[in-house]
C-alpha cells in the first residue's frame, strides 16, 4: 500500500516539492513536540501521582513564553514557506512566458466531458482555418515553454496536471492560464479537478512530449486531419470558446 | 421601580403587551405534552431536541461516506444488504449520478444537519443559561422558532431525494454553473438552496438568542472573563453565525433566482450579452464558508479549554490569552476565504495577501494549543472519557491544523487543491476535531441532562475504537491526496496514475467500514444509559461551573436562587482550597477560603 | 403555580423588569437587523460585482428605467417610517390611540409602496425588460424584488399591530415593545430602499 507522488517531468514541479518537503518538516517537528508533551501528561502527570501544580499561567514568563512560541512558528515556519513561495511563484509559476517567441502557445476548451486543444498552426494566428484542433490529445515538443490559456464551454473544469504539480480552473466567461515545460519525453494524464457532473471522473485526456522534430512531424499530420474534417462542415461551436483570438 | 412603559398600564411586571417575561414563563413549567416535549420554550427541551435531530442525521450523513467508501473500495460493485432496496434499478449499484448526489448530500448534511444542531443547537442551548447562572435565554420563543425553522429545512433537505431526478448533485459547495439549471437542472437542487436558507435562518435567530443572553443574563460577578471558555466559544461563534450566514443565504437567494427566475448572477454571458460571473458565487459562499469553519470548531474549542481544565484539576492556562486568541481568530476568519479559490486564476496580489492572511491566522490557533498543553502539564489527571475524547480533540486537531499550512501556500495549493488531501483536511478538522468534541460533551453534560451516567467502561471502548480508525481514514487521505487523487472521482481507475492507490483505497474504506460500526457502541450506551444508567449526582466531575450547583436534570427554572458569582470557572487544585475544604474544587459561586 | 422563592427582585430571583426586557429586545432586533445588514450587503456586493465586469451599464440596449414613480416610493417609505415614530413617540406621553392610528396609516403607505413597485416591475416588462433579460433585468428584479418582499412583510407586521393597539385602546396595554422593534425594522427597510434606489435608478 504506497502512496508515492506522481513522476516530476517538468522544469518548475521539484520547486512545489521542496515547498513540500520543507513544510512537512517543519510541521512534523511541532506535531512530535506537542504529542511528546502530551504522552509525558498523560502518562506521568495522572490523578494519584502527586497535586496538580496549582497556576493560571498568568505570569510574566508565561506571556513571554507563548509570545515566543508564536513568534518562533511564525517566522520560522509561515513568513520562510511564504517568503519562498512568493519567490517560486512570481520567478517560476506566474512568469508568464508573453514574450518568449519560443513559447508554444495552445488554446483549452474544457467542456463536458472533455478537452478540446487549439493550436495557431503554420499562420501563428489562432481562430483561422488552418488552427490545428486535437480531442483529448495535447502533444508538446520537450524543453519548450507551454503557454495554455483556457476556456470553459459550460460549467467550471480544473485542468491538472499532476506530473507537473499544477492545475489551474477553467470558468466559463473568463479566460484563465497556465505555463509549463516539459523536460523529458513521455505520455502523461490530464485530469479534471472540479466536480463537473456525473461524467466529472472520467474528463482525461493525455499529454504527449516529445522531441522538437517529432512534434513538428505530429504537427503537420494532426494540421492534415483537422482539414479532413473541417471538410464534412464546420463543427458547430459556441463563438468565443471554440478558438479565439489570442490576445483579447 | 423603573418606569413602566405600557401606554395606560398599570402592570409593574411584565409589559403587557404578550411577551411574557421570561421569569415568569420559566418559573411556571408548561403542562401538556404537545407544550411540554414538542413546541416547549424551554432552552433544556430545546436543546434535546436539536440534539436528538443533529444525531439522526449524523447517523444519515454517516451512512452515505458508508456508501461512499463502499464505491471507491469496491468500484461497480452491489452495495450489500441494503443495496438492492436504494440503488433497484442498477440491481444496487452505485451509479455515477448517485454518486455525485452521495458525497453531495454528505457533505450538506454533516455540516448543516449533524453539527451545526448538535455542536451549536443542542450545546450551545442547553449550556449557555446554565453556566452563566440564567433561568432560560433571553428570547424563549425565538429559540423555539429557531428549533422548528432547523425542522422545517430538513423536512425539505429530505423531500429533495425524492423529486424526479432526485436529490442535488452539485457538491455542498454546490459551484454554479453546475449548480443552476444549466447543469444541475430538476427540483431537488432548487429544494436544496431553500433547505439551506431555512437551516441559515435557524442559525441567525440562534445566533440572536445566543450573544443577547450572553450579553444580558449573566449573573451578578460574572463578568465576560470569568465565563467558562464554553461560553466564549459559543459566543464567538454566534457572532460569527450572525455576520456571515446570511452572505450564504445572499448565495442561496441568487442561486435560487437564477434557477427559478432566470437571472443571471452566475450565468457568464456571451460576446453578444453581458453576463454574471461564477466565481462571484465562490466569493459569496466562501465569504461564508471560511468564518463557517470557525463557526464549527469555535464551540469545541471552547468546550475542549474547559474539559482539559476540569480533569487535569487545574485552571485553564492563560485563560485571558485563550480568549484573546479566539477573538483574533473570528476577526481574522473573514479575511482569508480566498485561499479556497487560489487556482481559479486570481491576481497574484489577491492571492499573495489571502496566503499571508491565512498563515497569520495560525498563530492563534498555535496559541491555544499553547496553552492547551500548559494546562494539562504538571496537572492531575483523570482519564475519563469526556477527557479522553478531549485529548483526541487535541491530537486530531494538531494533525488537521498542521495540514491547512500546506493548503495556505500557493505553491503547495495548485498541486493539491481539489484532492484528497484538501478532504483529509477538512475531515480531520471538522468530522474528527469537532465531533471528538461533540462525544466529549454528550458524555460530559449526559448527567446534567438527563441525570444518568453515561457508561464508563463502554465509552472508552467507543473513544479508541473511534480515534484510531479514525486517523488511518483520515491520514489516509492525505497520503491519497498527496499522490495526486482528485475529490468526488465515482471511480479513481479512469486514470491510470491512480491505479496503484486502490489497495489504499480499500484500507481506508475499510478503517472507515470500522469507524462506522464502532458509533454503534455509542448509540448502545446512550440509548441505555438513558434508561438504565446509574443515576447521578448533581456534581459527579466535581467541578464548579455553575449547572454543577443544580439537580441533575435541573429543575424548569434551573435555579432557585440566582447565583452570585465569585470565583472564576477553573479554581481547581488551588491549595487554599483543599486545605479549608478538603476537596480539590470550588464553586463559582463559593466564597474563597 | 406559585412564584419560587427569592423570586423577588431582579438580581436574586431572576425576574426582569419591562425596562430590561425593552433593552434585551433592542439588543436583539439590533443583532438581527446587523444580520439582516449583511444579506443586503452581500446583495449589493453581488450587483457591484457584476456591473464593474460588464462592458457598460446600461447595456445597450437595455430598456430605460422610470425615475419618477421610484422617487415617489422612496418619500412614501420614509413617510411611513416617520409616521410610525411619531405615532411611538406620542405614546409614551399616554396617548394609545395614536398609536393605533399611525401603525394604520404606515402601513397603508407601506402598501401603496408595494402596488405602486408592482406598477413599475409591469412597466419594466412591459418595456422588455425580464428577469431573465442578463445581468441588467437580473439585478433590477432580484434586488427591488427580495426587498419588496421584506416591505410585505413590515405591512403584515405593522396591521398586525395597529389592530391590537386599537384593541388595546379598551384595554389600556398597547403592544409598545413589538411596535418598537417593528419600528426598527420598518427603518432598516427603508434605509435600505434608499440604498437601492440609488443604487440601481441613480449610480
Amino acid at each position: 500500500m504506497s502512496a508515492r507522488i506522481p513522476h516530476d517531468a517538468s522544469v518548475n514541479g521539484h520547486l512545489v516539492d521542496g515547498i513540500f518537503r520543507y513544510i512537512f518538516v517543519a510541521t512534523t517537528a511541532c506535531f512530535i513536540v506537542v504529542v511528546v508533551v502530551m504522552l509525558v501528561a498523560v502518562v506521568f502527570h495522572r490523578a494519584g501521582r502527586g497535586p496538580a501544580h496549582y497556576t493560571h499561567g498568568k505570569h510574566q514568563v508565561s506571556y513571554v513564553l507563548t509570545a515566543l512560541v508564536a513568534a518562533a512558528i511564525f517566522v520560522g515556519v509561515d513568513l520562510v514557506a511564504m517568503r519562498r513561495s512568493a519567490d517560486d511563484l512570481r520567478q517560476h509559476f506566474w512568469h508568464f512566458p508573453d514574450r518568449d517567441p519560443a513559447a508554444l502557445r495552445v488554446e483549452v476548451t474544457a467542456q463536458q466531458w472533455a478537452w478540446t486543444f487549439r493550436y495557431a498552426g503554420a499562420d501563428g494566428r489562432f481562430d483561422t482555418a488552418d488552427d490545428v484542433v486535437t480531442l483529448n490529445e495535447l502533444h508538446v515538443p520537450v524543453a519548450t515553454p507551454i503557454y495554455l490559456k483556457l476556456r470553459s464551454k459550460d460549467v467550471v473544469h480544473s485542468f491538472y496536471l499532476p506530473n507537473f504539480r499544477t492545475k489551474i480552473d477553467a470558468v466559463p466567461g473568463n479566460t484563465t492560464r497556465l505555463w509549463f515545460e516539459a523536460r523529458e519525453p513521455g505520455t502523461f494524464e490530464i485530469g479534471c479537478a472540479q466536480h463537473c457532473g456525473v461524467s466529472h471522473y472520467k474528463m482525461r485526456a493525455l499529454l504527449f512530449s516529445t522531441s522538437a522534430d517529432d512534434f513538428q512531424r505530429w504537427l503537420a499530420r494532426a494540421a492534415g486531419d483537422t482539414a479532413l474534417r473541417r471538410d464534412t462542415g464546420p463543427p458547430v461551436a459556441i463563438p468565443d470558446v471554440d478558438g479565439w483570438d489570442w490576445e483579447s | 421601580m423603573p418606569a413602566d412603559e405600557t401606554a395606560g398600564g398599570a402592570g409593574d411586571e411584565a409589559s403587557g403587551d404578550g411577551d411574557a417575561d421570561p421569569a415568569d414563563e420559566s418559573q411556571q413549567a408548561p403542562r401538556g405534552w404537545w407544550r411540554r416535549y414538542v413546541f416547549s420554550t424551554d432552552h433544556k427541551t430545546i436543546a434535546k431536541q436539536f440534539l436528538f435531530l443533529g444525531l439522526g442525521f449524523l447517523a444519515v450523513g454517516g451512512f452515505l461516506a458508508m456508501l461512499i467508501r463502499w464505491q471507491l473500495a469496491n468500484p461497480g460493485a452491489p452495495f450489500p444488504l441494503v443495496g438492492k432496496l436504494l440503488y433497484g434499478s442498477s440491481g444496487g449499484v452505485i451509479s455515477p449520478a448517485a454518486y455525485t448526489a452521495l458525497f453531495t448530500m454528505h457533505g450538506t448534511i454533516m455540516i448543516f444537519f449533524a453539527i451545526t444542531p448538535i455542536l451549536i443547537g443542542a450545546f450551545g442551548n442547553f449550556c449557555i443559561p446554565l453556566l452563566i447562572g440564567a433561568r432560560d435565554m433571553v428570547f424563549p420563543r425565538l429559540n423555539l422558532l429557531s428549533f422548528w425553522s432547523m425542522f422545517l429545512s430538513t423536512a425539505i433537505l429530505t423531500a429533495s431525494f425524492f423529486v424526479p431526478l432526485g436529490a442535488p448533485q452539485a457538491g455542498w459547495t454546490a459551484y454554479p454553473t453546475l449548480s443552476t439549471a444549466i447543469g444541475t437542472p430538476g427540483l431537488g437542487q432548487t429544494l436544496w438552496t431553500v433547505a439551506i436558507y431555512f437551516n441559515g435562518a435557524s442559525s441567525i435567530m440562534g445566533a440572536v438568542n445566543y450573544i443577547t443572553t450572553v450579553i444580558r443574563l449573566r449573573a451578578p460577578g460574572m463578568g465576560y472573563f470569568q465565563m467558562p471558555l464554553t461560553v466564549w466559544g459559543f459566543w464567538l461563534t454566534s457572532i460569527l453565525n450572525a455576520l456571515f450566514v446570511p452572505v450564504l443565504a445572499a448565495g442561496m437567494v441568487l442561486l435560487f433566482f437564477d434557477r427559478v427566475f432566470g437571472t443571471q448572477f452566475f450565468i457568464a454571458g456571451t460576446a453578444i450579452r453581458g453576463g454574471g460571473d461564477p466565481i462571484l458565487y465562490q466569493h459569496l459562499f466562501w465569504l461564508f464558508g471560511h468564518p463557517e469553519v470557525y463557526i464549527l470548531i469555535l464551540p469545541a474549542w471552547g468546550i475542549v479549554s474547559d474539559l482539559l481544565s476540569f480533569f487535569a484539576r487545574k485552571p485553564a492556562f492563560g485563560y485571558r490569552v485563550t480568549v484573546w486568541s479566539m477573538i483574533a481568530v473570528v476577526v481574522l476568519s473573514s479575511l482569508v476565504y480566498g485561499h479556497h479559490m487560489f487556482v481559479t486564476g486570481m491576481s497574484p496580489m489577491l492571492g499573495e495577501s489571502f496566503m499571508l492572511l491565512t498563515m497569520i491566522i495560525s498563530v492563534p490557533a498555535v496559541v491555544l494549543f499553547f496553552n492547551w498543553l500548559g494546562t494539562i502539564w504538571r496537572g492531575a489527571m483523570r482519564t475519563t472519557p469526556p477527557m479522553l475524547f478531549a485529548l483526541g480533540l487535541v491530537f486530531t486537531f494538531a494533525i488537521g491544523g498542521l495540514t491547512g499550512l500546506f493548503l495556505a501556500d500557493i505553491e503547495a495549493d495548485v498541486y493539491l487543491h481539489d484532492t484528497y488531501f484538501v478532504v483529509g483536511h477538512f475531515h480531520l478538522i471538522m468530522a474528527a476535531a469537532v465531533l471528538l468534541a461533540a462525544f466529549a460533551g454528550i458524555h460530559y453534560w449526559f448527567p446534567k441532562m438527563f441525570g444518568r451516567m453515561m457508561n464508563g467502561p463502554l465509552g472508552k471502548l467507543h473513544f479508541w475504537l473511534t480515534i484510531l480508525p479514525l486517523n488511518v481514514v483520515f491520514c489516509g487521505q492525505l497520503l491519497i491526496g498527496y499522490a495526486g487523487m482528485q475529490r468526488r472521482l465515482y471511480d479513481p481507475s479512469a486514470y491510470e496514475f491512480l491505479r496503484p492507490l486502490l489497495e489504499l483505497n480499500r484500507g481506508i474504506s475499510h478503517a472507515a467500514f470500522l469507524l462506522g460500526a464502532a458509533q454503534l457502541i455509542f448509540v448502545v450506551n446512550f440509548f441505555w444509559s438513558l434508561a438504565r444508567g446509574r443515576k447521578a449526582e448533581p456534581n459527579p466531575w466535581q467541578v464548579g461551573t455553575l449547572e454543577w450547583t443544580v439537580p441533575s436534570p435541573p429543575p424548569h427554572h434551573n435555579f432557585d436562587r440566582i447565583p452570585i458569582v465569585r470565583q472564576g470557572p477553573h479554581e481547581l487544585g488551588n491549595p487554599r482550597v483543599i486545605e479549608a475544604l478538603g476537596r480539590d474544587w470550588l464553586a463559582q459561586d463559593e466564597e474563597m477560603p | 403555580m406559585s412564584r419560587v422563592a427569592g423570586a423577588g427582585g431582579a438580581e436574586t430571583g431572576g425576574g426582569r423588569t419591562a425596562a430590561a426586557r425593552d433593552v434585551d429586545a433592542t439588543i436583539g432586533m439590533t443583532i438581527l437587523l446587523g444580520a439582516w445588514v449583511m444579506l443586503f450587503a452581500a446583495l449589493f456586493l453581488a450587483y457591484g460585482v457584476v456591473r464593474v465586469q460588464a462592458n457598460e451599464w446600461p447595456p445597450f440596449g437595455a430598456p430605460r428605467l422610470p425615475r419618477g414613480v421610484p422617487a415617489l416610493n422612496t418619500l412614501l417609505l420614509i413617510a411611513s417610517s416617520l409616521l410610525l415614530r411619531r405615532g411611538l413617540a406620542r405614546a409614551r406621553g399616554g396617548g394609545a390611540s395614536s398609536v393605533a392610528t399611525a401603525a394604520a396609516a404606515a402601513a397603508l403607505l407601506g402598501a401603496g409602496f408595494l402596488g405602486a413597485q408592482l406598477a413599475v416591475w409591469r412597466v419594466m416588462l412591459a418595456r422588455g425588460l425580464f428577469p431573465s433579460s442578463g445581468v441588467y433585468g437580473s439585478v433590477f428584479f432580484a434586488l427591488t424584488g427580495f426587498h419588496a418582499l421584506h416591505v410585505l412583510g413590515g405591512v403584515v407586521a405593522i396591521s398586525v399591530l395597529a389592530v391590537q393597539a386599537a384593541r388595546a385602546r379598551r384595554r389600556g396595554r398597547a403592544p409598545l415593545r413589538a411596535l418598537r422593534l417593528t419600528a426598527l425594522y420598518w427603518d432598516f427597510v427603508a434605509i435600505v430602499w434608499v440604498a437601492m434606489y440609488l443604487a440601481v435608478y441613480w449610480l
